[in-house]
């Protein structure tokens, strides 16, 4: 009986061995070749948009880069896609991109394997784009000692910074001060409601998010009282997280339905602190029945396309100008692992060679709006306004910073609350 | 239409089921095919109904050469097939039954249909509504369904194989009147038996069959004793049963009622002595299958007592049933009874006496090989259920039975089996007998009820309508009793 | 016999091959380079060339799950249940290891052991609930599965968002990795762990002795082929339904405890990884043998793991993974079935009946 299965499997085996087996001829013309849409392993060089289908003669500085999300997801990893490529544009490099890098997505596949494929294939840098990929980032980093690699938005080579390893030396983080992205947002938000009362669709709740609820809520504020002549404490401002950076059904709250509950429950802008654009597409969809609605996306430039009339407009990172320096690093060699939380280039916050957090306004921005947002922008870029000032209350009541007290970036970094006046709960844990 | 079946053969691996058979069906004749099982006869009908093709052979319909494929060819060319059990959807009603394989099905006159299957049934006399869902039927009535659907398909050709098995007296006596009705309409009817007395009855011509030749034919009729010596060589005589003394109480109700539906009117009393033979009689699903399941705790009754062997054992479960000796063998001996799939060797080790964690699969065969030879059963000891004509299954089935037993509980003995095969089962069975099993069988046979009885009970509607002596009692009182009429002694007529 | 058994296993293999390299071109590829990739970026390309030891690990921790619940599901499957909730036995598998790998402190072995134990009575639990769901409330396997299946998956992202949190983080990506005691050991650099590789072949071979040496495992078998026939001759069948759901329950319960502490290393809402409905396309593809359960779940690894190489190295997106594997299923399927036709009609020998 045994034998007979034996011979049953070594059939099958032996059927795969052969297709094995042929395919080993061609092995050594793998060809790199792009496409308008789906083409993922990319070369560029001079920043003409050219096909290239052969390998040039010098090899081209590689940079890898794991996705959390889908590449076109018209959000936070399109966001870092565009602007690896761009990067790589700049510096005539090649990109290696994979995206969909969760558990849920991908369960068998681990981002230090996808490193490790990446490196294997000449990636000089590794990027993970996610703070999801962390304990995937310092496996990694574990195990490529040799490799530069960038984890974004950590704080693992901050050395004042809570979670440092200090030996990761190969391991750099890196991320923009969005807080003030979010500030702008809440602005445009504050100065547009006409319920008073403003929702922000938030991801999951952790430090990060927190700091950008936070921000937008005292830009809000600001707006609402300092153009508008209006009482701040009057304006309402409700979050609901889903559970994690954008919907996976099943697993997070369904964001489409979060958004219907914040708009009926009297909120008529929709702040979007997660991935993808259900806040806009939601919120447009309902415009259109009629409602005076509008919203303000997050994370990529064109993010408004999708509801372009009730966009107040969108704050975005534009990652190309770091990821240019950090390559440039790892080719001139001075590559070390460093905290880079980087600002808005204030001379031109919507600068693409140089400004890494950018603020582009919408369609649904009145215009007197939006000379009152340019004036508020002005403000924080020439510190005459500080949002981070005291007196300011935690949500529970204690104080975060007392009368006249500014907050340091470790204070703002580790925001363990939502600030005193948002409703909804901001640390689910 | 006439038809040639000219040297067919067909092969399955080694065993030559059909070799060389030919025959000739003239147009308006009833032509008997009789054989006992696993003479070949079912592959014939299955070659000619295009469910098999032949390795060769020819058919000739008509005059005409035709090839079968498939099932649809032959209806196309005339050939009907009503199976032994009818091809009938049960949750569906009659007339989607009916109007189901119909040809062109992309549009569905059901009105039309519904029309024409009533006209049908009224030229042949039978009763059935087209919007009666099918699991209505009794095996009978899904019979007629089937012949008329046929007939509207075309059918000029009927074969019918084993027909009889499963339905009433009354409905075969139907049956034959209409298929003799059918013949003198210019219809050719195979009729496929092992049972004599129908074919005698039935058909003009006969053809017999033994081990996939065709071993003799006639004009009918014959006497009996030579289709008996064609089909076996020689005659079988019937043995008279032998008196057993009876001994003590094995089974016993006290006033036992169901709590509804059959057997929840009338309270049932009974005593059965060791060694005491009872005769269920009755139309089918007239109560006889609650009382077995009572009988054996598969049941539970709302009122009364079951003892078996002395002992109280109502409401307790089947198992206890059959730990105090009590089996129960259902009619349907691949549905309750035997398990697909499994080798007969298999069988053995489950309701094998010593049962230890580990199988000895070499002891297991070994054993399985002593069974086969000491129950004549045809087949191996790897031969799957399945695989076993409906004679061998009972063989196997009774192999199975525990060696003690006080009470063995048996749906149709002997239904689809060929004499030789009956008349070996109650061998075995008033064997057990003698040891002092009491047994009670249901059947739809008269002749076996009244030959293997001491007592009869009749069941009707969901009571029991009479208890008989099978001495003292013939075909036609338990006939009536059957039909509801109580016996004439009695005086009492009941609707 | 032998060489009609090599044909019945050569037509399916045939078929699949053909019908795999028809959409592999279908795809724009040559056909076999993907086919390359796949087998490099799972096992290395030449096979377990040095160096590629991390991806043999990884491919081999994915194997181990699916290879574990394959067998918990012949023996519901012989048993005639469909357990779609497999993958909650394998969550909440997932849930019990994670309870103890977290909470409890004891010496490493004891520690490993409680882990894989308490996973295997998670398991076993979520199986038993289906089965007395079954047995006794009449709820069909199928829809009593599904629903425990989203049950346990529920209560894991509640543990992940809420009690079991990342300290001052409520995501759900997951708990906080488990302390390193609490990890099945492995290799130097890698997951795979020679422990589970083990277990799993134990497990394999264990279902294997019962459906061929044991009275119960026949009894399983009888009891799944046709219930009213196994209850007449004695055998308590809803007990044996339970058995099959808790045999597999535990299996499943240990495929959990693999992701959790052998691949993962923490608590995430996707612990199953889906691997509890591919083993069900394992155990029909493996015609419900024990055996062929290792090589065809190593064969649905590699593609798990190895077809990101699609997206990296190719130009197509690395879903065609996803389709691919769909393909050899059905494909695998068809072969089979049209074997089996083939050899049903000359098989049909001794059915002759009247």
């Amino acid at each position: 009986m045994l034998s007979k299965r034996l011979i049953q499997m070594l059939a099958v085996l032996l059927a795969f061995a052969l297709v094995a087996a042929a395919c080993g001829d061609s092995s050594s013309d793998t060809t790199a070749t792009t496409t308008g849409g789906g083409g993922t392993t990319t070369t560029t060089d001079g920043g003409t948009a050219t096909t290239a289908t052969t390998t040039p003669s010098t090899d081209p500085f590689k940079m890898g880069i794991l996705l959390v999300g889908p590449e076109f997801d018209q959000g936070y990893s399109q966001a870092h896609f565009e602007g690896a490529e761009w990067a790589m544009d700049q510096i005539g490099g090649e990109l290696i991109s994979l995206d969909f890098i969760n558990p849920a997505d991908n369960p068998g596949l681990t981002p230090e394997a996808v490193a490790k494929d990446m490196i294997d294939q000449g990636a000089q840098m590794v990027v993970f784009n996610s703070d999801d990929m962390r304990d995937g980032a310092f496996a990694a980093a574990e195990q490529n000692p040799e490799t530069p690699m960038v984890w974004v938005s950590g704080d693992s080579a901050w050395a004042d910074g809570r979670a440092y390893r200090a030996d990761l030396t190969n391991l750099s983080n890196v991320w923009g001060q969005m807080t003030f992205g979010k500030m702008i947002a809440g602005c445009a938000a504050g100065l547009t409601t006409q319920t008073g009362k403003l929702g922000y669709l938030g991801p999951l709740t952790n430090d990060e998010t927190r700091r950008l609820v936070n921000s937008a809520y005292l830009g809000a504020q600001y707006c609402y009282e300092n153009y508008r002549g209006l009482d701040a404490s009057d304006l309402e401002f409700a979050v609901t997280y889903i559970g994690f950076w954008f919907e996976i059904p099943g697993v997070t709250l369904d964001a489409t339905q979060v958004v219907n509950d914040l708009i009926d429950g009297g909120a008529d802008v929709m702040l979007s602190g997660i991935d993808t654009t259900q806040a806009l597409v939601r919120s447009g969809q309902r415009a259109d029945g009629g409602e005076a609605l509008w919203a303000v996306p997050y994370d990529f430039e064109d993010a408004c396309q999708e509801a372009p009339s009730i966009c107040l407009g969108v704050p975005y990172f534009n990652w190309g100008p770091a990821y240019v320096d950090l390559a440039n690093s790892v080719i001139d060699g001075s590559f070390t692992a460093t905290w880079e939380w980087l600002p808005p280039d204030w001379a031109d916050i919507n600068n693409v060679n140089t400004s890494t957090i950018g603020y582009i306004k919408g369609d649904g921005l009145s215009s007197e709006n939006g000379a009152f947002l340019d004036q508020f922008i002005a403000g924080l870029g020439d510190g005459s306004i500080n949002l981070y000032a005291g007196p300011l209350n935690w949500q529970d009541g204690s104080s975060f910073l007392g009368d006249g007290e500014t907050a340091t970036d470790i204070q703002i970094w580790y925001s363990e609350q939502c600030l005193e006046g948002i409703e909804g709960v901001c640390d689910l844990g | 239409m006439s038809l040639e079946l000219l040297d067919i053969h067909k092969h399955f691996g080694p065993v030559r089921a059909n070799d060389g058979i030919t025959i000739t069906v003239q147009e308006g004749s009833l032509h008997g095919l009789l054989g006992e099982n696993g003479a070949g006869k079912s592959t014939l009908m299955k070659v000619l109904s295009g469910f098999h093709s032949a390795d060769s052979g020819r058919i000739v319909l008509d005059g005409r050469e035709i090839k079968l494929a498939n099932p649809d060819d032959a209806i196309e060319a005339g050939i009907g097939m009503l199976h032994q059990d009818p091809l009938v959807f049960l949750p569906f009603s009659v007339i989607d039954n009916f109007v189901l394989g119909s040809p062109g099905s992309a549009r569905l006159d059901r009105k039309k249909a519904a029309r024409e299957l009533s006209e049908l049934c009224e030229r042949y006399g039978f009763n059935i509504s087209p919007d009666t869902p099918a699991r209505l039927l009794t095996v009978g009535e899904r019979q007629q369904l089937e012949i008329i659907r046929l007939l509207w398909l075309g059918a000029r050709v009927l074969i019918l194989d084993e027909p009889t098995t499963g339905i009433s007296a009354d409905q075969r006596a139907k049956l034959f009147e209409t298929l003799k009705a059918l013949a003198t309409e210019g219809m050719s009817v195979i009729f496929v038996s092992h049972k004599l007395e129908e074919v005698a009855d039935l058909c003009e011509r006969v053809t017999v069959m033994t081990r996939g030749k065709v071993v003799g034919e006639a004009e009918l009729p014959v006497p009996p004793e030579q289709l008996v010596e064609m089909m076996f060589g020689q005659s079988i005589e019937i043995h008279d049963r032998d008196s057993v003394p009876l001994g003590t109480s094995h089974l016993a109700f006290d006033s036992v009622r169901t709590a509804t539906g059959l057997l929840s009117e009338e309270p049932i009393s009974l005593d059965v002595q060791s060694g005491e033979v009872i005769g269920i009689a009755g139309m089918e699903g007239s109560g006889q299958d609650a009382f077995l399941r009572l009988c054996c705790g598969m049941r539970t009754p709302k009122e009364g007592t079951v003892s078996i062997g002395g002992k109280d054992m109502t409401g307790k479960h089947y198992r206890d049933y059959l730990a105090a000796d009590v089996k129960y063998l259902p009619a349907g001996r691949l549905e309750e009874g035997l398990i697909e799939g499994l080798t007969i060797t298999e069988h053995f080790v489950l309701t094998g006496e010593k049962q230890s964690f580990f199988v000895d699969w070499n002891a297991a065969r070994e054993r399985a090989v002593e069974q086969i030879e000491h129950y004549t059963i045809k087949g191996t000891e790897a031969s799957t259920a399945e695989s076993l004509s409906g004679g061998n299954q009972q063989r196997v089935l009774l192999a199975m039975l525990p060696p003690e037993l006080t009470v063995l509980l048996m749906e149709h003995p002997t239904r689809g089996l060929d004499i030789e095969s009956a008349d070996w089962v109650w061998e075995q069975l008033l064997a057990r007998r003698q040891q002092g099993t009491s047994i009670l069988f249901a059947s739809a046979d008269l002749d076996e009820l009244l030959r293997y009885s001491d007592r009869i009970l009749v069941f009707f509607s969901g009571r029991v309508i009479g208890e008989l002596d099978a001495n003292n009692t013939n075909v036609e009182e338990i006939g009536m009793l059957i039909g509801g009429r109580r016996a004439p002694s009695s005086g009492s007529v009941s609707s | 016999m032998t060489s009609n058994r090599l044909l019945y296993a050569l037509i399916p293999a045939g078929v699949v091959v053909v019908a795999a390299f028809g959409l592999l071109l279908a795809a724009g590829t040559n056909g076999f380079e993907p086919i390359k990739l796949i087998v490099e970026g799972s096992i290395g390309w030449p096979p377990f060339e040095e160096g590629t030891s991390s991806k043999v690990g990884d491919t081999v921790m994915v194997w181990v799950p699916i290879a574990l619940a394959s067998a918990g599901l012949i023996v519901t499957f012989n048993a005639g249940m469909w357990n779609i909730g497999i993958e909650g036995q394998i969550i909440m598998g997932a849930i019990f290891a994670a309870f103890v790998a977290r909470e409890v402190s004891v010496s490493r072995p004891l520690l490993i052991a409680l882990i894989i134990l308490a996973g295997a009575v998670g398991g076993m639990l979520w199986g038993l609930l289906v089965g007395v769901l079954r047995t006794a409330g009449g709820v069909n396997e199928i829809f009593g599965g599904l629903g425990l299946d989203f049950v346990a998956a529920s209560i894991t992202t509640y543990l992940i968002i809420d009690p079991w949190s990342r300290t001052g983080v409520a995501s759900t990506s997951g708990t906080d990795p488990f302390p390193d005691e609490a990890l099945l050991p492995s290799l130097e650099g890698t997951r795979l762990s020679p422990l589970a590789i083990v277990i799993t072949l134990v497990a394999i071979a264990g279902i294997w002795l019962l459906f061929r040496g044991t009275l119960y495992g026949l009894k399983l078998k009888a009891v799944g082929r046709n219930r009213p026939s196994s209850f007449l001759m004695g055998i308590p069948t809803n007990r044996y339904l339970l058995g099959a759901f808790v045999i597999c329950g535990a299996l499943a319960g240990i495929a959990g405890t693999s992701q959790a502490i052998g691949f993962h290393f923490r608590l995430i809402p996707a612990i199953s990884g889906n691997y509890g409905f591919l083993a069900i396309l394992v155990v029909l593809l493996a015609r419900f043998r024990a055996f062929w359960v290792i090589p065809i779940s190593f064969f649905f690894a590699m593609i798990a793991v190895g077809s990101s190489q699609l997206q990296l190295r190719l130009d197509v997106n690395s879903a065609l993974g996803g389709v691919l594997q769909g393909t050899l299923v059905l494909s695998a399927m068809f072969g089979l079935g049209w074997a089996a036709h083939r050899f049903r009609k000359q098989a049909e020998a001794g059915a002759e009946s009247t």
